[in-house]
């Protein structure tokens, strides 16, 4: 072999490897996603926006925008089939993650807040109005049905049910409904409060609501037996996410299993959240994600958001007409009727503790707040009861 | 001990063998053609008349071992299980088409040519007389389902209106425009999801579906509210009565005036939280001791890699 010819047959290698890395690959949507992949890494690690779904989110967003040579069949996409990628990814396309992370909910939540004061289960129930407000704009704007109501159930604030839902009647969406899901999610501190300052007066915000009384042991074994036989019988559709969420709080709660609830609550909900977060962010490859409707699923996936906390708020209030001096609850617990949990109690507390420095209002927005998580999945299965 | 064990052996093996039925349950016959003049061909590339298997359920059912026949001596109930198997034809085991996944289907030639394969029949079907075929299950008594085809005109099917629903009934296709004959896919082709165009022509906006949706999140979540309404009078009530017992009150009207059982959560996690601190020994003056005399630092092996590296194995 000649020298030329050996060193040409390494130029064309070098051409070759050239052509398969990042950089030859790389177009400018690529780099737009990476910007947005840093931005939830620095809203996580600097400003502390629910850093456990944000960090693997945004680093799952910078996993799923590394340009590759798309027809080299190499096997490292998430839309590839066979890829490592796409088999952990099955989880949210399948739709498998989300009732197991609804079992480490049903483990980790004390429902006695709720179990204390029924009536904080029917806020749970009217925040619900931001979903059906979402489908009903989401129509407006020309989604199909099936589309709307995929994106319309980020207004439940409940990551795992929107990835349920979205799986089921829009998988197509499904990327852009879990960010958005989640992105909203993570900024509720900054979405909820001037809405509900907005909807409420000082003398509102101030309201002391009457302790929780105590709740017997009894009392919390039934709840998630009479809980799962009510709802689900009412919209089994619902029955995978609150089957699961169910179990996981008798497992909480029977005193027998602690073992299992400890496993529910702790590894195995950190494994699944691990995986979620990082299938979810890097299934936000560029190609598949910047488009026009990504943009409408985020513009309703707000104004969802934004008519929950308000419903919320406003129930409440409505409510209030009807209670007794002594009875009233504070308004300011009606965002957590969104079903982040925990971080719109927290919101009710911080802002009732503003207006006043010994209004502890946590526990009583975490009746709502779990009210909130069965309410979301009720809706979610009567979504896939009409249009699955 | 020994009529329990075989007590449960007995439960065992009815549930198993009801099992097994309620898998091939499933499964229908859903179009039939008795002459194949010119309609699909088979592996040999013949023209024979066929069956269509149908698989309602939303999981696999393997078909094998289930028999098929044409045979109606079957039917009379005074014939062992093994007379009735040797009337009938047994689809074998180990073949692709037995295994049917869910929503679908699987064709069986009746060609009386068993030997051509799994799916070869051991009968065929005549054209000019009316047929009765009949599916059993694989203990041969049981039968799945069984149809009776009237006289078709060359490359008809008879057919169910639509897949698997007996209630819809059965209709000649093939004999007038418009119905076509579907041997292995739907008898009616579905080319959109009926609920999401029902609700496009009637709830444009949504509002319908909102209304609906909201009321059954209120009925359910309202359910819930009664329920826990109920639960949480007993549970007080019952609370009370302990209370009182303890306290040794028993007029419940001094018990109602010193609100006995009515304490709130926040009382109860005040003990619980000194209790908590007694118990593990917490307290706000620490046993440390603040010096501005050198203090020597002690090996600690924590900052030693020693410890961490593998050891050399002993000879």
């Amino acid at each position: 072999m000649s020298d030329s010819g050996f060193f040409s047959f390494i130029a064309d290698n070098l051409k070759d490897f050239w052509l398969f890395t990042g950089f030859a690959n790389a177009t400018y949507e690529h780099f737009i996603m990476i910007a947005v992949g840093l931005i939830f890494l620095y809203l996580a690690i600097k400003k502390d926006f629910e850093p456990l779904l944000l960090i693997p989110i945004g680093f799952g967003i910078l996993i799923g925008n590394i340009p590759f040579k798309a027809d080299a069949g190499l096997e490292i996409g998430i839309y590839e089939q066979g890829s490592v990628l796409n088999i952990l990814y099955q989880g949210v396309r399948e739709g498998w993650y989300p009732p197991l992370i609804f079992l480490g909910i049903g483990a980790m939540t004390d429902f006695s807040a709720l179990i204390s004061n029924p009536k904080l289960i029917l806020v749970g129930a009217a925040a619900q109005f931001g979903i059906f407000g979402a489908y009903i704009i989401a129509l407006l704007i020309g989604f199909e049905p099936n589309q709307a109501a995929g994106i319309a159930i980020i207004g439940g604030a409940d990551g795992p049910t929107a990835i349920f839902l979205s799986s089921k009647l829009s998988p197509n969406l499904l990327g852009a409904i879990a960010v958005s899901a989640y992105s909203y999610m993570a900024c509720v501190p900054l979405i909820q409060p001037p809405i509900m300052r907005l909807f409420t007066t000082k003398k509102e915000r101030l309201i002391r609501m009457r302790p929780a009384r105590q709740v017997s042991h009894t009392e919390k074994i039934l709840f998630p037996i009479i809980g799962l036989l009510l709802t689900c019988f009412v919209v089994p559709s619902g029955l995978p996410l609150l089957g699961m969420l169910f179990f996981g709080n008798l497992l909480k709660e029977s005193g027998c299993t602690r073992r299992l609830a400890d496993t529910a609550a702790g590894p195995m909900t950190d494994v699944i959240t691990i995986l979620l977060g990082m299938t979810v962010g890097a299934s936000t490859q560029a190609s598949e994600f910047l488009t026009a409707s990504t943009l409408g699923v985020f513009f309703l996936g707000f104004c969802a958001f934004i008519i929950a906390t308000a419903s919320g708020v406003l129930f409440v209030k409505f409510f209030n007409l009807f209670l007794k001096t002594g009875n009233k609850m504070n308004p300011l617990i009606g965002n957590a009727g969104v079903s982040a949990v925990p971080m719109s109690a927290r919101i009710s507390q911080n802002l009732g503790l503003e207006y006043d420095p010994t209004n502890y209002l946590l526990m009583h927005a975490m009746g709502p707040n779990v009210a909130g998580v069965i309410g979301s999945a009720v809706a979610a299965g009567v979504l896939l009861g009409f249009l699955g | 001990m020994r009529k329990r064990s075989f007590g449960l052996f007995v439960l065992l093996v009815l549930i198993v063998g009801d099992f097994s039925y309620c898998q091939t349950k499933g499964l229908c016959i859903n179009e039939v053609m008795t002459k194949n003049a010119s309609n699909v061909i088979d592996d040999y590339g013949l023209h024979q008349p066929w069956i269509e298997i149908f698989n309602t359920s939303f999981s696999n059912i393997d078909i094998k071992s289930c028999f098929l026949t044409n045979n109606k001596a079957v039917l009379n109930p005074h014939l062992a299980a093994t007379q009735r198997m040797a009337m009938m034809y047994m689809i074998p085991k180990g073949d692709v088409y037995s295994n049917i996944p869910p929503r679908q289907f699987t064709l069986f030639w009746a060609d009386a040519m068993p030997k051509r394969g799994n799916n070869h029949l051991d009968f065929s079907l005549d054209s000019n007389h009316s047929n009765w075929i009949a599916l059993y299950d694989a203990n041969g008594v049981t039968l799945i389902d069984s149809v009776t085809v009237p006289p078709l005109k060359a490359d008809c099917s008879f057919a169910l209106r639509k897949d698997g629903i007996k209630s819809q009934g059965w209709e000649i296709k093939g004999l007038k425009t418009g119905t076509y004959v579907t041997p292995n896919t739907n008898n009616v082709t579905l080319d959109s999801n009926v609920k999401i165009t029902k609700f496009k022509e009637k709830d444009p906006i949504g509002i319908s579906m909102a209304i609906t949706a909201m009321s059954v999140v209120f009925f359910a979540l309202i359910l819930l509210y009664s329920a826990f309404k109920v639960t949480g009078k007993i549970g007080e009530n019952v609370l009370r009565k302990n209370a009182m017992k303890a306290r040794g009150i028993t007029d419940k009207e001094m018990a109602k005036e010193k609100l006995v059982g009515h304490e709130s959560g926040e009382y109860y996690a005040a003990i619980a939280m000194a209790l908590h601190e007694y118990q593990n020994n917490i307290h706000d003056v620490e046993e440390t001791l603040l010096t501005i005399q050198r203090t020597k630092r002690n090996y600690s092996p924590w900052s030693s890699k020693i410890y961490t590296l593998r050891h050399v194995p002993k000879r």
